[in-house]
């Protein structure tokens, strides 16, 4: 039992920190006020190549043997040891979400669309889609988009269409609010060669941009989260080459593909309440100080509550860690992934409404950061998951909820 | 590196504590409620394991195990029988005032005679922010009353307050009264009458310490509490069928269960991060608290639901879970209470100048200035 990171970990994170507070804070509250997403070419995402960023977790090799799988090496002492783990990983997250989630997301990198790539794809694919990211020259985004007009949660009602066509496919449907779609070099996607079918009809293709009949991208305007692009786009009479099929058919027929999906969801779900976390944690050290500056403190109530926050937010971050902790060592972790996603956002949202009120009318002018996270965090209880669908993946396996 | 392993060692004592909890506690779970006694089979069993004397230095024929140790332990036991946890423990919290505050001496002194359960329990008496105890120090001797203890008899009292403790072992009576829970324990007031003080342990900090431990010990059993009320109303939903499924599956109920085994697992965590802080040597009067008003607030609305969960049938006195739910609420009175755990989770907070400390932090983490 131990509640600490590493040296290798730590250091990670406060090389985050810093460059939160220079460059990752600003730039969120700057998009936020100019309601619109980083452009692709600001200095920022160079620099950040510059730094070491913004790559892939492929390491190029094509034997599976060789791929640096999580590990826990708390009893060694080389620093590199840790760096790779799902709790890693975390800390990091949580800390970038700190300074700013939506800044997070705009990252350059293959985003969620590379661990079903490194998972299902063939080695040609890792080539073609993963290979730019080892050292790239100019910031490269790849994007996931799953979500449509009719199907968010009931990812398993899917409209998008694959069709056969010789040694094409040619996809027809409508996708919804996908990260960085528009300047991705690639956009995973998936699709149903049969609407009736539902899960086991799924497809993933890796689409690239400028494929003809891939358009309409349509960059949504949103509460939060502004310095990222969650876009919307549509794919009419879209034709790509059969090998843009994600993995092989074998791999379709073992009914793979849905669950290859859903298994990225287990490892990226304790990310996500991560990052709630680490904004809920940027809410209270905001509210904190000003109920300092302003003698709020004397108040029993103010303090109660406070107390409350921080705590749920330790909890919240334990739970994160303990799916993470238990991912790292290739244990089950469904039920724990779910209850730290559950938990976390909420959490976060209720850091933030505390501090709005705390701040009162400053926070009604709608130009203080605890205003932009109050905004922002709400689609934590969204995203990779609603809260309602964590409590249904979570009675699937306490108490066999059918579905 | 974060890691929830436990250990091989912890993991073989909460198999022991487990099966402890299931030969002994659990089949006469209400017995002991209405008789308030355990059997001796029960005690000598207790005894023998070394429970009793897990936290305890080796010097002094403990097992020298840590916060950690005894939480898990606590769990398993308070899972069965609250009750009888408190009653099978012969110091119980007043432990930890009495080695924090009087060091070993005090614990050779008054704990060891009490070691092997044959006699009357030492009683901790908090004395401190949020008791409902009404007592009057004079220079060698203490007066007034005490609303409720869980016991019937005490060998002797260890009043506990922010200031140190005091042991007082006679001019004091205990009048039975009927209990709200944890009667296994027994349930009495207590009106100290100039009660000789046979000795005084002053200091602040050493009874900051205790009573952090102490909270601790309460999260632990409240954490077990949660998780069984939990579990069995969970197993008594799968069973039951009403408009033609399980109540199990009805989505209302279906997502309680989840929220309440969410509830359980972040108490649990919660004294799991105190334990380790603990143990490690950290401060950790703040964790021990916050992990207290965790465990209270958690256990306080899954035992409920419990009930809830079993309809009429759980607020009958058939199944466990109305004594679940009257046990969570008293037991987490002890140690004034979650308000006064609250005022020792925030002070660190205020006087601080640092970013919010959750778990572990770097020592320059912090805000935008
Ligand atoms: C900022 C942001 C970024 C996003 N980025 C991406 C992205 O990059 N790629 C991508 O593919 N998608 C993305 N999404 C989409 C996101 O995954 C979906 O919005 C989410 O899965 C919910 O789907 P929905 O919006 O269709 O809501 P619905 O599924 O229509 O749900 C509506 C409400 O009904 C509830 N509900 C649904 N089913 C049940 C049930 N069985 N029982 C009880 N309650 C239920 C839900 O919890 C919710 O409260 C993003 C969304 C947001 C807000």
């Amino acid at each position: 039992m131990r509640v600490e990171l590493d040296e290798a970990t730590r250091r990670r994170v406060e090389g985050i920190r810093m460059l939160g507070r220079a460059q990752v804070r600003p730039l969120g509250l700057e998009a936020d006020r100019l309601g619109r997403p980083i452009p692709p070419d600001h200095e920022f995402f160079e620099l950040l190549l510059k730094i070491g960023q913004g790559r892939t977790r492929w390491s190029g090799e094509q034997d599976p043997a060789a791929e640096p799988a999580a590990r826990d090496e708390s009893d060694r002492p080389e620093l590199k040891a840790t760096i790779g783990t799902s709790r890693a990983l975390l800390a990091v997250a949580e800390e970038l979400s700190y300074w700013d989630r939506g800044v997070a997301v705009s990252l350059p990198g293959p985003g969620l669309g590379e661990p079903p790539i490194i998972g299902m794809g063939t080695p040609d694919q890792k080539e073609r889609f993963l290979r730019p990211f080892i050292d790239p020259g100019k910031p490269r985004w790849g994007s996931f988009a799953m979500t449509e007009p009719g199907a968010g949660s009931d990812v398993a009602a899917i409209r998008t269409v694959c069709r056969k066509d010789g040694d094409h496919w040619v996809l027809n449907g409508a996708k919804s609010f996908a990260a960085n779609a528009s300047r991705a070099d690639w956009i995973l996607v998936w699709a149903t060669i049969d609407r009736n079918l539902g899960r086991e009809g799924h497809r993933a293709f890796v689409i690239e941009q400028g494929t003809p009949g891939l358009g309409d991208f349509h960059v949504e305007k949103k509460m939060g989260l502004k310095a990222y692009e969650s876009t919307s786009f549509t794919m009419r009479d879209c034709r790509v080459p059969a090998d843009s099929l994600l993995g092989s058919d074998e791999h379709y027929a073992r009914k793979a593909g849905f669950k290859g999906a859903m298994k990225s969801f287990n490892s990226t779900r304790p990310l996500v309440a991560a990052m709630a976390v680490g904004m809920g944690r940027a809410a209270f050290d905001e509210a904190l100080a000003f109920a300092k500056e302003q003698d709020l403190l004397g108040d029993v109530r103010v303090r109660d509550r406070l107390e409350r926050i921080r705590r749920r937010l330790r909890v919240a971050r334990l739970l994160c860690w303990r799916a993470a902790w238990l991912a790292d060592h290739s244990r089950p972790n469904i039920v724990e992934a779910s209850m730290s996603k559950a938990v976390a956002p909420a959490v976060a949202l209720e850091a933030a409404s505390l501090g709005m009120e705390l701040l009162g009318e400053v926070g009604a002018r709608g130009e203080h950061l605890i205003e932009k996270l109050f905004r922002d965090v709400k689609a934590m209880d969204i995203v990779e998951g609603t809260g309602q669908i964590q409590r249904i993946v979570m009675a699937r396996q306490l108490v066999q909820l059918p579905r | 590196m974060i890691d929830f392993e436990i250990g091989d060692e912890l993991e073989l004592v909460r198999a022991t504590a487990r099966e402890f909890a299931d030969d002994h506690l659990r089949p006469t779970l209400r017995q002991h409620e209405s008789t308030r006694a355990l059997s001796d089979a029960t005690r000598a069993a207790f005894r023998d394991i070394g429970f009793a004397t897990l936290e305890w230095p080796e010097s002094l024929g403990g097992s020298g195990l840590g916060g950690l140790a005894r939480f898990i332990v606590l769990e398993e036991l308070a899972a069965a029988d609250p009750g009888a946890t408190l009653a099978l423990d012969p110091l119980g919290p007043a432990l930890y005032a009495l080695v924090e505050c009087g060091g070993e001496a005090a614990l050779e002194r008054f704990g060891t005679p009490l070691a092997d359960g044959e006699t009357a329990r030492s009683v901790l008496v908090w004395c401190g922010e949020g008791c409902r105890a009404k007592l009057e120090f004079g220079d060698d001797a203490v007066s007034g009353a005490i609303p409720w203890l869980p016991a019937d008899a005490a060998a002797q009292l260890v009043l506990l307050d922010a200031d140190g403790a005091h042991v007082v072992s006679e001019g004091f009576t205990l009048e039975p009264a009927r209990g709200a829970g944890l009667r296994a324990a027994g349930a009495a007031s207590v009106t100290l009458d100039r009660a000789p003080i046979a000795a005084s342990y002053p200091g602040g900090e050493a009874a900051a310490r205790a009573a952090a431990r102490g909270r601790l010990y309460t999260a632990a059993m409240l954490v077990g509490i949660a998780r069984e009320s939990a579990d069995y109303s969970r197993a008594y939903a799968l069973d039951r069928v009403t408009f033609g499924k399980p109540i199990a599956h009805h989505q209302a109920l279906a997502f309680l269960i989840a929220d309440m085994a969410t509830a359980t697992d972040s108490a649990r965590l919660a004294g799991w991060d105190a334990a380790w802080r603990l143990d490690s040597g950290h401060g950790a009067e703040e964790a021990c608290a916050t992990a207290f008003i965790e465990a209270a607030e958690q256990a306080m609305y899954v035992t409920p639901n419990g009930v809830q969960i079993l309809g009429g049938h759980g607020f009958m006195q058939d199944h466990p879970v109305e004594k679940m739910m009257r046990e969570a609420r008293a037991l987490s009175l002890l140690f004034g209470g979650v308000d006064a755990a609250r005022n020792t989770a925030i002070s660190e907070l205020i006087e601080s100048d640092g970013p919010v400390q959750l778990t572990w932090e770097a020592p320059d983490a912090g805000r935008t200035g």
